[in-house]
């Protein structure tokens, strides 16, 4: 097996983390934008290019509320995106040995 | 972190960043455990810090009440201590939920219907405690029996309950385990159910944090 089977929506570093950190909350839940933001520590312009790959291929959802100055973002992976982390970590354990 | 933040920055650069599979693995173990222990509510730090303080306080409380020959209560003072432990628990669970839940809204949130239930079991006990108070009930079930045992079953069981209609073993266990030291104090005297419930306390409280500390480092999805 060689690196290329691993998914390569989700390895890139700035994805992986994206990935990694929503998959890190309750299923069901959803994070604001600008608390990914924050703990990924990217611009709103590179979140934004990621996020939107991220969920042209059914990783996650957004949704926006309100208008304005008081609108708010939520995102969270989708069952596809989940499965896709799954794949994605037994493929790298089997790259490894083990991860 | 500096080093998962700037392998980040240079996937943005190059889109595949040259991650090789060990670096990607230890990225993504790094980005989980963090997002897990900023997602936790109860931190493993806190609630030892809590078991720590419910120890001393239940400690100072049963040190003033266990010579009493008829139970009289807590002294005046110990009340500083019990006032401070109360002020600075609150407090700090307050901001650390706080803190880790900015941002986050659905499932795990507490519904309305909860926040409700659990209130009303909290007012419910005092409520009684009052009623008891006023019905020339003795100082030793008042302030001493009751306080230490009922608020804890019924509060503990009403968290379970809750818990386990969500599938949250983990902490219906906890609620279950708090429920039981408020059982096991009953059979200890009004002096003696300061100790049960700052050793059971102490112990639930303890064995909630190793249980979490656990789930955060554990492999696979949430």
């Amino acid at each position: 097996m060689t690196d290329d089977a691993l998914d390569p929506l989700i390895h890139v570093p700035a994805r992986l983390r994206i990935v990694a950190t929503l998959a890190a909350l309750e299923p069901g839940d959803t994070l604001s934008f600008t608390r990914l933001q924050d703990m990924i520590g990217l611009t709103p312009g590179n979140l934004i290019v990621h996020l939107r790959k991220l969920e042209d291929a059914d990783y996650l959802t957004s949704d926006k509320t309100g208008n304005g100055a008081g609108s708010r973002t939520t995102v969270a992976l989708t069952s596809s995106g989940r499965a896709a982390l799954d794949a994605y970590t037994h493929t790298l354990r089997d790259l490894l040995g083990g991860l | 972190m500096d080093e998962a933040r700037n392998s980040s920055e240079a996937g943005i650069a190059g889109e595949d960043g040259g991650l090789d599979p060990r670096e990607a693995a230890t990225l993504f173990e790094q980005t989980r455990l963090q997002a897990r222990r900023q997602f936790e509510p109860a931190p493993p730090w806190l609630l030892v810090t809590r078991a720590v303080m419910v120890l001393v306080t239940c400690g100072a409380v049963w040190l003033s009440v266990r010579g009493q020959h008829s139970y009289q209560g807590p002294t005046a003072a110990v009340l500083p201590v019990v006032f401070t432990f109360v002020v600075v628990n609150l407090g700090a669970t307050l901001l650390v939920a706080k803190r880790a839940t900015s941002g986050v809204s659905g499932r795990s949130r507490l519904r309305r219907a909860e926040i409700i239930v659990m209130a009303v079991a909290w007012v419910a006990v005092f409520v009684v405690m009052g009623v008891l108070a006023g019905a020339g009930v003795s100082r030793a079930i008042v302030y001493g029996l009751y306080p230490t045992t009922v608020p804890f079953m019924v509060v503990g069981l009403a968290w379970a309950a809750i818990m386990a209609a969500r599938a949250n073993w983990r902490s219906c266990g906890t609620g279950l385990a708090v429920a039981v030291v408020g059982a096991v104090g009953a059979f200890a005297g009004p002096a003696g159910a300061w100790a049960v419930l700052g050793v059971g306390l102490f112990v639930v409280f303890v064995g909630n944090a190793a249980a979490t500390a656990w789930a955060q480092r554990r492999t696979g999805p949430r």
